[in-house]
This record gives C-alpha cells, structure tokens and sequence, in this order.
C-alpha cells in the first residue's frame, strides 16, 4: 500500500489531470449557465491547465520544487477566464504549501488544499458560494477531517475526498439558482472534479492516454513557426536553450534580452520562472544569442535546428503580420498608455481612435490568458497602463497579470463590456491624475447599459425564459432581456427593456454576420421607438454577437 | 487731477454695441470675410443671418481689425480722453493684441494694451472690471498691469455640438487632433490663458455637462479659493442656441445656488471655429 507520493508519480497525476480535464472539456462547456457560444468554462480551463502540463511534460526526472514551479507558473501565465484563473490559484497555493517536501503524506496533502483554497478565495474579489470554489473548499474539508482521523491509506482517502467534492458539485444548483434555473451544476466545479478524479486515476495505475499533451517539440504552443517556403525564411537557425541563472534576472533584464534577441531574430520566446529561463529565437547567428544568455548563467538544453532544411509548418498569414508588428521600431514612450480586450475590425477601429494603444484579440470567442495580458503590456511603453477587459470573464485575468507586472503601473477598469470600455476611455481625462481618471472611468461605466444579441447553442431556461437551440436572445447587464426567432425582433424588444426616460443616446455595433442595410433599418425601426433618444450607428464587425447595443 | 480713462475692448467680448453704450465702454467690431466679402460683427451682421451663411457652407474667416480703423478709434477717443486701455481678444488665439501693443507704442504711454488672455465672457469680464478699477482712480498703465496680473484667475469649459467646424477651421487643431475618432463625440474644451486645449469628451450633452460642471466647481474650490458668489463670477456663453443655453443656467443655479449668472451669446469669431450649438461656462475670480 502507498502512503506517499513522491515528485514523480504527482507529476504524473498532474498530468493525468490535465489530460481527464481536456477530454471532457467540450461537456464541461455544455454546462455554461448562458447557452452563449463563447466563454467557455471547459475550454479556458483546459487551456490553462495545459500551458502547466505542457512544462511538467517536457520534465525529466522533475524533483518536488521545479516540478512545483512548473505547475504555478505555468498555470499563472496560462490562465483564461474566471474558472481558469481561480484554478491558476487552487495550484498556486497547493505548491506553495508542499514545495519545501520530498514526499507528501495526507496530512500534508490535506494543508496543502487548505492553502490551495484560502489562496483562490483572496484572488476573487467578491467570492461567490456554488462555484469552482465550494467544491474546492468541500474537497479541503473532507481532506482534513479524514487527516485528522489519522487516516494513512491515501487510497482511501482519495475516493473519500472525490466522493463528498462530488456531493457539494450537486448541492451547487441550490447554492446559486441561475444553476437550479438552468438544470446544470457548476461548470468550474466540475472542471476541478475531472483532474482530481484524472489524478486519482493516475494514483490507482490507470493507463492514461497522454497523446494529447506531448512535449513540446520547440517552445510553447504559442510560439510561430517560420514560414514554409525556404525564401521566406529570414532567420535560419531555431534556437533553443534554457538558461540556469546564476543571478537575478528581473522584469527589466528580460526585456532587455528579448530586445537584444529581437535584434538578430524573430518568434522569440523568453519564458523566466524563479531560476531558470526558457529560450527560443529563429535567428541567422545562433552564436550571438548563446553569447548573450551566458552572461545570466549556464545553459543547458541547447537545440539548434536549420529550419531553411527541414519541413516547417505553415505559417498563418495574420500570425506573419503579429511577427511583422512585433519587429516593428520601438514605441515612443508615454505616462499612460490603454489596453483594450476586442475583437471585430470595426471595434477595434473605434477603440484605437479613442485611444487604445494595444488591443488584445479575444474576448467573445477566447478568453486572453494572463500571459497575453503580459506579452501586451510589455509592447505598451508606458509608465501607467490601464487594461480594459470589456468582458467579465477576462476581468481576473487582467487582475492576475496587473499583480505579477512590477515595473509598469497596471490600473484595470473592470469593463465588462465593450461599451464599457468605450465609455471608460472617452471619460479619460488627460489633465486628472491616474487615481482621479480610474475613480472616474469607474464610476462612468455604471451609467451606460448594454445589450447583446447572440443566438442560443442549447436549450435551458433562464431568468424564466425558455430557450431553444438556435434561438436569438438579447442579453443585458442582468441578465436575458428576450428571446425570439428574428434578429431584428429580438434587437428590438432587448433595446425596450433597456430603456428609461433619462436615456438619451442609444448606440448600435452591427457584427461581421449582419448587412449595412439591415442595420440601417433596425436603426430607424429604433428611433420610431424611441424618438426622444440619439440613434448612433456603427460598423462593429464581432463575431457571434450580431448586435451590441448601448444607451446613456 | 484725475484722469479720464476710456476702456476699449472687441467685439469677441460678446459686448453689443448697444450694451457698449449704456457701460460707456468702447468696442471695436471684429471684421468678417464670408464669400470674400467683408462685414462687421454686431454692425453689419448679426448673429442669425450669421449663422445661417456658415450653416449654408460659407466660407467664412475671421480677420484683425485693420491697424487704420484701431488708429482711427484711439486717436478720436484719445480727443476727449487722457488715455485708453484697450482689451483684445486673447492673444493665444489671434494676432489682435500683437499688433495692438505695435501700435500703441507710438501714442506715449497714453495707450495700454492689456494682454490677459481673456475670450468672450471672461473678456467682457475684464472690461467691466476695467471700468471699475478705472473709477476707483488708477490710471491706464495700472489697470493694464493689474488685469495682466489677474489673466489666470478665469476659467472657461466649452462643449461642442460637432467636431466639424474645429476641423474646418484648422486654428484649433491641436485640440481637434486629439480627439479624432468615428464616434459622435462632444468634445469639452478648455480656455487657460493662452491655451485652448482638448478638455475631455463626451457621448451626450448631458454628460457634456455635468463634465463642466464638476470642473468649473473644481477650479473655483482650488484654483480661486471656493465656490461663493461673492467670490466669483459664473457665466454661461452660447452659438445659436439661447434655449439650451437658459436651460443650462437653470441647471447650474441649481448647482451654485446664490450667484447671479450672465448668458451672453459667444462672439462670432469664435463660433466661426466651433460651430452652432456649442455651450460655455466661465468663471473668473471678483477682483477686490
């Protein structure tokens, strides 16, 4: 009988984890509240569970501490959405607390989950009861109890603890009624259900398929390929090492060096966790890279392939142009600069005429990941940056990476929506001071409402409506607002229940699936309505979302 | 003796020529070019037909007095007065006062130009309070020296129906610049001496609105030392619309209740750049 685990088998159970979460991912999705195509539980947490997976895949022979690293720091920068931000944390804390050990017992074990929760419940603002974090705070106190029994069959004390998470995951639906309404348990919760129960797998001697997470064969996924064709390669060389440091390598050291790389190559990765660094650069000059990396440190893992011979996978055409604007000359510096979440050309458009210096792709369909938010503010040369999430399930994402930025100023404006957001950056006053201008952008966000129109991916009931697949429904700050067949009806009724009297401005974002005609005549449908108001219209161009309404 | 002192200032003080006369103040009317043609402010045009050429595509600009019609009033004042403080415009935002200070260096002091920056109701301020210093018994010199002394204790907020006449006008582009965007915006713009800069924007007049107002009452609590109204002067400027501009004066004797609040229509060289139905709020500091 095993009464331990050691860095290897936890290594194995994290991964197990991972791989029982990514394989029910798609369910997971299913039990989103809102039958809204995007913000998807399973997806996001899948994702950041992966960007951990994949380190502790690439370890071999991994002691307790680095495997620990790996763990938390690659779940910190992959995180996305809520759900994968509080399971960023649950890891966070988990690792901390068993870190410093050769091998944990369940006494251990059962610190370790208390640290996980009480680390996951700080990272949440306002925790909510009937989440991700009741089922975690549940598995803690079985954890403990059975610890305090003086339990020692580890066996046991798995399916225990499995056992009575599982009963507090069906309680949700009582916790939260949006749940009860909608006939589904907590989509957060039962993510954190599949790795435990995937790592409990794992622990019996399951055979798990790890197909899924293979090591990556260069850097991280999000790393580019060179191009296919040998001509359009620029830089021969992909570089790759990682650097033991043998002295501090801070904010400030590593953008020098990815400067410095950037100077001889391109798709440069600089992944630095406590102690080492994680490199990866196409270049012509392999040589002046390993010359440079040595002034922080031994290297070790050093792979140099010639890519001008070797088959390359192709390279996406908007991934080239993100390279292009990467190799691009250096921002002038200013005090502040703005960060925007958005996705849609026409968005996009009005938000950098506002504006925002970087907008970060995403939002509806992809949650950005912390690590997105960090590669974005370093791209800004700004002393103060505020972030504008427009979505609320990125909000946390945007927080987390605001904590791990030392050398920038990070103010999130909690937008939730994308006329929030444009709301808070025309509110921006130059002459304020940074507090005075967040207090303020704060505060004007409250006073514009939005409405979005979107069609349903299942059928549920909600607020007391009944959806059907398929179905448009407009959906407001609180909530859904209608529902109905016909897009334009659906638009219509949702800007009705918007309304009040002291609205004076009601603005229009058609997405990328509706026609300039249709929009035009929705518009005038709208101000008949309403002739009192102002009747702006643009062109958004979101997907999924075929209308965005907002009034003032 | 005491001498008698004339107080000059320019049309863009909104001050009709009517008015002028009940204050004994002098007013030099702006001149206009609309269609290459000449006319002046409060003389030969008045603000409807004016604003209905520049709401028809006139192409309209302003221009300086010309030196000869500013010669010409000094020295028929000067004929039956001491000495003259003449008021221009301000001059972050035309060449007036350059070259009144360039005329006036030829009349031996009796002539003081006074540059304090000052546009429309906050000009018409200064005039008033020329008046005034002159009664008390200072001359021209020291009434030019106290008003410059004085320049930065006023303050004007205005907020704009459109960007298109900003835009047009290309003086104000620096302020026009910052603010380019697809959006309907109501741009707020601020006066501050010699600067007529992008304040902060809005969606709706509303908001337009109450973004003044909280700056007003700002720079009176920590610029002028508290929003009293025997502290300060609160005054509302208008292009075209009066209504609008009544009903914001109800509005903001809600907000500073006590002070006696001035509506004055804005000059008309200073709509040609920001268009009808833009709304201004001033305030300046009471000179004791």
């Amino acid at each position: 009988m095993t009464n331990t685990i050691d860095a290897k088998s936890l290594a194995k159970m994290f991964l197990a984890g991972a791989q029982n979460l990514e394989s029910k991912k798609e369910w997971i999705n299913d039990l989103n509240v809102f039958p809204v195509p995007d913000g998807d539980t399973g997806t996001n947490m899948t994702l950041t569970i992966m960007s951990a997976a994949k380190e502790v895949a690439a370890m071999e022979d991994p002691d307790m501490m680095s495997l620990c690293k790996a763990i938390s720091s690659g779940s910190l920068r992959g995180a996305r959405g809520n759900s994968g931000v509080i399971l960023s944390q649950l890891f966070r804390g988990f690792t901390k607390a068993i870190r410093e050990k050769d091998e944990l017992d369940i006494p251990v074990i059962a610190d370790a989950f208390e640290k996980a929760v009480e680390t996951a419940y700080k990272a949440v603002m306002k925790p909510k009861e009937g989440t991700i974090l009741t089922v975690a705070k549940g598995a803690y106190t079985r954890a403990r109890e059975l610890a305090d029994e003086g339990c020692t069959d580890l066996n046991f004390f798995f399916d225990e603890v499995i056992k009575y998470a599982d009963e507090v995951l069906l309680k949700t639906p009582e916790m939260l009624p949006v749940l009860k309404q909608a006939g589904v348990v907590d989509s957060g919760g039962q993510g954190l259900m599949q790795v435990l129960k995937g790592a409990y797998d794992a622990f019996l001697g399951k055979e798990i398929d790890f197909s899924a997470m293979d090591a990556p064969e260069s850097a991280p996924s999000s790393v580019n390929a060179s191009p296919k064709e040998e001509v359009d390669i620029k830089f021969g060389y992909c570089t790759e090492f990682i650097i033991m440091l043998n002295r501090n390598f801070n904010i400030k050291n590593e953008m020098d060096f990815k400067e410095y790389l950037e100077s001889i190559g391109d798709s440069i990765v600089v992944v630095a966790d406590d102690d080492v660094v994680k490199v990866h650069v196409h270049t012509n000059d392999p040589g002046l890279a390993i010359q440079k990396a040595l002034k922080y440190g031994a290297l070790s893992n050093l792979k140099i392939d010639n890519m001008r011979l070797e088959h390359q996978e192709k390279l996406f055409k908007a991934e080239e142009a993100k390279a292009q604007a990467a190799r691009e000359e250096p921002v002038p510096h200013k005090d502040v600069g703005f960060i925007a979440v958005s996705v849609g050309d026409g968005i996009n458009e009005i938000l950098k005429g506002l504006g925002v210096d970087y907008i970060i792709e995403g939002g509806q369909t992809m949650n950005p990941s912390t690590e997105d938010m960090l590669n974005a503010i370093e791209k800004v040369n700004a002393d103060t940056i505020f972030i504008l999430p427009n979505n609320k399930n990125i909000i946390l994402a945007a927080n987390q990476a605001q904590m791990m930025v030392e050398d920038k100023n990070i103010v999130v404006i909690p937008t939730k929506t994308v006329p929030q957001g444009i709301t808070a950056i025309i509110n921006y006053v130059p002459d304020m001071s940074v507090e005075e201008n967040a207090e303020n952008m704060k505060n004007e966000i409250g006073n514009v409402k939005t409405g979005q129109v979107t069609y349903a991916v299942r059928d549920t009931v909600i607020d007391d409506k009944e959806i059907k697949q398929g179905d448009y429904m407009g959906i407001g700050d609180e909530g859904i607002l209608s529902v109905g067949g016909e897009v334009p009806d659906v638009t219509f009724q949702m800007v009705s229940e918007m309304m009040n009297d002291d609205l004076e401005l009601i603005s229009i974002y058609y997405g990328q699936d509706i026609k300039e005609e249709a929009a035009q005549e929705l518009k005038e449908r709208i101000a008949e309505g309403f002739p009192d108001c102002d009747i702006e219209i643009q062109y958004g161009g979101q997907p999924i979302y075929y209308y965005i309404v907002s009034a003032e | 003796m005491e001498k008698k002192i004339a107080i000059v200032t320019d049309s863009n003080s909104g001050i009709t020529q009517a008015e002028a006369k009940q204050l004994g103040i002098t007013v030099l009317p702006m001149p206009f070019m609309i269609n290459e043609e000449t006319f002046y402010e409060d003389i030969t045009l008045s603000q409807p037909e004016f604003y209905e050429k520049l709401e028809g595509g006139a192409n309209v600009v302003t221009s300086q007095p010309s030196p000869e019609s500013v010669l010409n009033l000094w020295e028929n004042l000067l004929k039956e007065y001491d000495e003259i403080v003449h008021i221009p415009m301000s001059s972050g935002l035309s060449g007036s006062c350059q070259s009144a200070i360039m005329l006036s260096e030829d009349f031996d002091g009796r002539v003081q130009v006074a540059n304090n920056q000052r546009i429309s109701v906050t000009q018409r301020q200064s005039a008033l309070d020329a008046k005034m210093l002159a009664r008390q018994g200072m001359n021209a010199r020291e009434i030019k020296e106290f008003l410059e002394k004085d320049k930065f204790n006023s303050s004007i907020y205005i907020m704009l129906d459109t960007l298109y006449y900003l835009k047009k006008g290309g003086r104000i582009t620096p302020a026009a610049a910052a603010i380019g965007t697809m959006l309907k915006l109501k741009p707020v713009l601020q006066i501050q001496g010699e600067k007529l800069d992008a304040f902060a924007k809005a969606r709706t007049a509303n908001q337009g609105k109450s973004i003044m107002i909280n700056a007003i009452r700002n720079d009176m609590e920590t610029r002028f030392g508290g929003a009293r109204a025997d502290n300060i002067w609160l005054q509302v400027a208008y292009t075209k619309n009066i209504d609008t501009a009544q009903q914001f004066v109800a509005e903001l004797e809600k907000e500073f209740p006590g002070f006696n609040i001035v509506c004055n229509p804005l000059s008309l060289s200073v709509a040609c750049h920001i268009g009808p139905g833009a709304l201004a709020v001033a305030c300046c500091k009471k000179i004791k």
